[in-house]
């Protein structure tokens, strides 16, 4: 497909002030802390008290030993996750600063110029468009992605609303849990894709996909 | 449309597995129209063949169907707020665009059959024409909506008919009309606009409907309706293939058969639907 220029992220110039935010109390303040606040160091700071504390149980029982062992390693799992969705929130906020900070430029650029740059220099002729590269709200996708994207996402809503269904059935007591031979709504049969498919190959899945659900054997 | 059905015999009957519908949701006795100058059929009771075939369990995949109903009309005039009402019901006086296409899935027990709809919702912008239209296809019912307090938008509901139709069989689909927002105007203005929309919605050959989104008013009794009668003609088309039925039950354990949904009965019942008889 097409080439996408990568995001127009302004190098340089981009003279905002971090807030920086040091809260001087030691590594218990993490734990104080609000969790959208939160910042990977806050989490390894979280980590070294939960580690400290649990060697203070620890003392000499074996026993206690290594239930405290069992637990550490799920601590940690649980920090590392932590850890994860820390970082990726504050990539997330920091992207949506970057797209901000442009949109600012972009609207005082506008105001003070009265039109948008580039236009003079640039003569497209017609049937044709002006694309600024910097506009985070520029078009970007193509009307078969969009088409592609929809589709996607009806079969999904398609397949959430029979499992829904699937689940109420079991929550009624409609459906004994160990009944595998019972007729149901295929999940195709709801969302159409816009183009009408060919038959053959898919009455195969949809068998499979029967039986596999409702034995719960994956094939 | 292609619709595919799963069916799986268990002892002689077809079981149809669906949970429970709300209270709301059961119809029993066959709705009324909105106004008797513009509506699809006067009676006010179920076919008798209907009626019967409920009552004996002859109605076949009836049950496993999902009849497909799309709602066009106008940028603005109410089409999300109608379809979320019903589904959902709640109002949101904000505005969003739909984008390209939605659609939500409401489940009835119709004469004590279980049912189901497929509401299809359209964005109404031009630049998403060609998305939509693609959904068009195989609706069973067609619902034109427009904005009461907008006349222009009544008049724009010929050219979005004209589209969905030009993706069905002539004649194939329920046509509805509704006038949206019906909390904004009353008295005389009101009637004038609903007189201008019952003549259009004869030269359409559709039914009439007032509804608000807003206060609810005929949100229920519009939809109970669209789904009574495309529930009928379901069943109708499910009786004129009897034959097939009688084949599946004898014989396979599974079965699958594929039909080009409403458009079957157009064609006669006498096996133009492929892996049927
Ligand atoms: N007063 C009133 N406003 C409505 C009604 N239905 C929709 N609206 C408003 O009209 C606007 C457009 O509605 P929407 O359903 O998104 O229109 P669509 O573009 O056709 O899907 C929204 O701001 C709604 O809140 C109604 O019944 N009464
Ligand atoms: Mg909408």
């Amino acid at each position: 497909m097409e080439k996408k220029p990568s995001p127009g992220k302004e190098e340089g110039e981009g003279g905002e002030e971090e807030e920086e935010e040091e809260e001087e109390s030691g590594p218990e303040g993490a734990l104080g802390k609000s969790p959208f606040q939160l910042t990977a160091e806050d989490v390894y700071d979280i980590s070294y008290v939960v580690g400290r504390d649990l060697m203070a149980i620890t003392g000499d029982s074996r026993d206690v030993a290594t239930r405290v062992t069992q637990l550490q390693f799920k601590i940690v799992r649980i920090l590392e996750m932590l850890e994860a969705l820390v970082n990726d929130c504050n990539v997330t906020v920091e992207e949506l600063r970057m797209e901000r900070d442009s949109l600012r430029k972009e609207v005082e650029g506008l105001r003070s110029e009265g039109q948008p740059p580039n236009t003079e220099e640039v003569n497209p002729g017609t049937n044709k468009i002006v694309v600024d590269l910097t506009d985070p709200n520029r078009p970007r996708f193509t009307m078969q992605e969009l088409r592609d994207v929809l589709h996607e996402r009806n079969k999904l809503k398609s397949q959430l609303l029979v499992a829904q269904e699937e689940l109420q059935c079991y929550k009624s007591g409609l459906i004994p849990l160990n009944n595998s031979q019972l007729a149901r709504r295929d999940p195709q049969a709801l969302v159409t894709s816009p183009s009408s498919s060919k038959g053959g190959k898919q009455e195969k899945t949809i068998i499979r996909k029967l039986f596999s659900f409702r034995s719960g054997k994956r094939t | 449309m292609l619709k595919r059905m799963v069916l799986v015999r268990m002892e002689s009957n077809l079981m149809v597995l669906a949970p429970p519908v709300g209270r709301d949701r059961i119809i029993s006795d066959f709705p009324k129209w909105y106004t008797p100058e513009a509506c699809l059929q006067l009676k006010d009771h179920f076919h008798r063949q209907v009626r019967a075939a409920c009552q004996e369990q002859r109605t076949g995949t009836v049950g496993l169907k999902v009849s497909k109903v799309v709602v066009l009309g106008d940028l603005y005039v109410g089409k999300t707020s109608l379809i979320n009402r019903f589904c959902k019901d709640v109002f949101d006086r904000d505005y969003k665009a739909t984008i390209g296409v939605d659609f939500e899935i409401e489940r009835f027990q119709i004469a004590g059959v279980p049912y189901s709809l497929q509401i299809w919702d359209t964005a109404g912008q031009e630049k998403f024409k060609c998305i939509a239209s693609a959904y068009y296809r195989g609706a069973q019912v067609i619902i034109t909506a427009f904005d009461l307090a907008d006349i222009q938008t009544l008049g724009h509901t010929r050219q979005w008919l004209a589209d969905a139709q030009r993706e069905n069989e002539s004649g194939s689909s329920f046509v509805f009309l509704v006038g949206t927002k019906k909390d904004l105007l009353s008295g005389p203005a009101c009637e004038r606009t609903e007189m201008d929309a019952v003549h259009l919605a004869n030269e359409m050959q559709a039914e009439y409907w007032s509804v608000s989104a807003k206060t609810g008013e005929n949100v229920k009794a519009f939809f109970t309706r669209v789904a009574a009668l495309a529930f009928e003609q379901s069943v109708l088309q499910e009786l004129e293939k009897g034959s097939c039925h009688a084949q599946i039950r004898a014989g396979a354990s599974i079965s699958i058969r594929r039909e080009e949904s409403s458009v079957a009965s157009q064609e006669g019942a006498s096996g133009s639907s492929p892996g049927c008889c």
